[in-house]
């Protein structure tokens, strides 16, 4: 026969978004609960709070903690002290969905709350009479505007670490950091190869050029042309995969700034991080040739790689009308190197 | 006597040292390096993840092989700076919930001074006053200690590239994959040290008089990938033999001036480079030529590790300093100046 632990006092925990909270509930009455709003101090705050909560509780019976989603690094401070508290007390932990939480105290009968996940993209899940109905997912705010349901966002609303207390009571632990996101550098698919660009890659290469560009694509005598600045002045690369080439990207530089001219990635390829390791790799050679700093172009309106560039510190400088055709105008971004 | 746990996460080990005033008991290290090969680098969110992953166990880990339970301990130690901030986070918060649960005093510590601290294991030699020499992944600098918990001078530092940043880069540019010291150490291990004479950064008499003791590596990374653009034929062994006796000369000659000019008569070299085996014996040979007395940490000391957190904090009881307060703030910048925080 199973038996039901006798859980009397909670320390509950999360630290999922811009708040750090914490509560001490026991059988149900709440001893302390408390929050403090800044979003890059939550390694700071939680042990003052948890220190306060503990005044005057002789003993902790389980942890709860709040497992996210939400922004990783704030996070995790909350899934580790709750752990290491944990272990060091010899007692459990359990992990809560955070969106639960927040969900908890809204009496509406259909909505979705949401939360911060930077990046002009929120977290979110949507809440049925009562329930959770979906996973926890990652998506920007238009996405979510389109179920046409109330959203309760971060801001008006925090998971109450009252609710973390509660429902690590009743629900399966979470064991795991409810991530969404892969890191950014995320591992490449098992059997993508980079190395430097031949002349024998030039015909492959025209042909996702012009898979990509159509008709802004370059010619094979276009590619020749750059590609003979190489390797003093270039540098191409190109990325495989089972001897079939699949990404290719070139850098040009001569006086002082290292210009991209091109990180192209085959259409199925995309979204595992082939590109990302090519810009590295791009970014790594101007270093080498100490160049001050590297500028790109991008068409506007087709920014899908725009945060790609910003996270590795590129930034919009201008833009120029008419860069790719009649109307098309390109984004000039620049990163400085020194 | 104490028993101090040291937890150290600021860059992409996981590890916990448990030590008994100057006695090594325990040394866990989890590292998440097989994961950041193939970026060539140290990805800052996977290392914060991997950190998050092993934390528990490798605190059961270290308490099982010093055969001691949490309740024994007596004081924390961590590293709160410097480091990649996320990957402090994760050790900082556990260190602050084990102080908290335990009710045990609580040491944020300074990574850099923690790696010439680990010098006090397991030996009752005088540790101070010394010139140290701090080599690794994310740091060159040389050092005058004049005590190890309260009183450390910077001499000179690098200006461009730390000493492990150069053998990673120019690992990368051979294409012999990362971590690049342990590849250049073993690949040069075949070649000729002077087959091929690389630039010693801020050596000539013009720098010495601004840069006495700074370091410069970034030429010379730049003077390895020309001599490759350049040399239809040579030997990786060579290259890798001759970039290497570059670092290491500069970095012993440095040092040894710093000790002569000081009146200093020992030298400790610590920090992730300090295992490869070429410094170890130029070291060897020219401090005993100069009569400096020198002493590197074991190996296994050497890289990032809990055991050097432990020794530091355990130091710091020792010298009657302040634990630090609830709510320590990482810092990823710290200075060398702030031992304690």
């Amino acid at each position: 026969m199973g038996w039901a632990p006798i859980v009397s006092t909670v320390l509950a925990i999360d630290t999922s978004t811009s708040q750090t909270s914490v509560a001490v509930v026991k059988d149900g009455e709440v001893l302390f609960t408390q929050s403090h709003n800044d979003p890059l101090a939550h390694g700071e705050y939680l042990p003052k709070l948890v220190a306060q909560a503990l005044q005057g509780v002789p003993k902790i019976d389980l942890v709860a903690v709040g497992m996210g989603p939400g922004p990783f690094t704030g996070l995790r401070v909350g899934i580790v002290f709750a752990q290491s508290y944990a272990l060091a007390c010899g007692i459990n932990w359990v992990g809560v969905c955070s969106l639960d939480a927040m969900a908890n105290s809204i009496s509406d009968s259909d909505f979705i709350v949401s939360t911060d996940a930077r990046r002009k993209e929120r977290y979110w899940a949507r809440y049925k009479n009562g329930s959770r109905i979906t996973e926890p997912a990652v998506n920007q705010v238009q996405e979510l505007n389109k179920f046409d349901v109330p959203i309760y966002e971060e801001g008006q609303y925090f998971p109450d670490p009252v609710a973390i207390a509660k429902i690590a009571l009743s629900n399966e632990s979470v064991l795991q950091p409810i991530y969404l996101r892969k890191p950014d550098a995320y591992p490449l698919p098992e059997g993508i190869k980079f190395r430097a660009m031949t002349s024998l890659d030039l015909v492959p290469a025209s042909v996702i050029e012009k898979e990509v560009y159509q008709k802004a694509a370059w010619s094979i005598a276009q590619f020749k042309e750059e590609f003979a600045k190489a390797p003093k002045n270039a540098q191409y690369l190109v990325a495989e995969h089972e001897g079939e080439l699949v990404a290719y990207a070139g850098i040009f530089f001569v006086a002082d700034v290292a210009d991209i001219h091109t990180i192209t990635v085959s259409e199925k390829y995309r979204r595992k991080g082939i590109g990302r390791e090519l810009l590295k790799r791009l970014i790594d050679w101007a270093r080498v040739k100490q160049a001050m700093a590297i500028m790109l172009e991008m068409r506007l309106g087709n920014d899908q790689a725009r945060p790609l560039y910003e996270s590795f510190g590129f930034s919009e400088v201008s833009k120029r009308e008419n860069y790719y055709g009649p109307g098309l105008t390109a984004v000039v971004m620049r990163k400085e190197l020194k | 006597m104490a028993l101090v746990l040291g937890i150290e996460t600021s860059c992409d080990e996981t590890a916990v040292g448990i030590v008994d005033d100057r006695k090594l008991l325990a040394n866990v290290i989890s590292s998440s390096v097989a994961e950041h090969a193939r970026f060539g680098g140290v990805v800052p969110e996977v290392a914060s993840r991997a950190h998050l992953e092993s934390m528990q166990q490798v605190i059961k880990q270290a308490l099982a092989d010093a055969k001691v339970g949490l309740n024994d301990i007596d004081a924390i130690a961590v590293t709160a700076g410097p480091g990649l901030i996320g990957a402090l986070l994760v050790g900082v918060s556990s260190a602050s919930a084990l102080s908290l649960a335990l009710d045990k005093p609580l040491y944020g510590v300074n990574h850099l001074s923690s790696h010439i601290a680990v010098d006090s294991l397991d030996n009752e030699k005088k540790l101070t006053p010394t010139i140290a020499l701090l080599v690794s992944g994310g740091h060159t600098s040389l050092l005058k200690v004049n005590n190890l918990v309260s009183d450390i001078e910077v001499l000179g530092a690098t200006i461009d590239d730390a000493a492990g940043e150069a053998f990673d880069k120019v690992a990368r540019i051979m294409g012999l994959g990362f971590p690049g010291g342990p590849i250049i150490d073993r690949t040069a291990n075949d070649g000729d040290f002077a087959k091929i004479q690389f630039p010693r950064g801020l050596s000539s008499s013009s720098d010495l008089i601004n840069h006495r003791f700074d370091f410069s590596f970034s030429g010379l990374k730049t003077a390895v990938s020309r001599y490759l653009e350049k040399s239809a034929d040579y030997k990786k062994a060579d290259v890798a033999a001759s970039f290497q006796e570059a670092v290491v000369d500069v970095l012993i000659t440095k040092s040894i001036s710093a000790c002569k000019e000081s009146g200093i008569d020992s030298l400790v070299i610590a920090g992730g480079v300090a295992a490869n085996s070429r410094l170890r014996q130029l070291a060897a040979d020219r401090c005993n030529a100069a009569g400096i007395k020198l002493s590197i940490p074991p190996i296994q000391l050497c890289t990032d590790n809990g055991a050097m957190v432990a020794a530091l904090g355990s130091l710091a009881i020792n010298h009657g300093a302040k634990p630090s307060q609830i709510g320590i703030e990482a810092d990823s910048a710290a200075a060398i100046a702030q031992i304690i925080w």
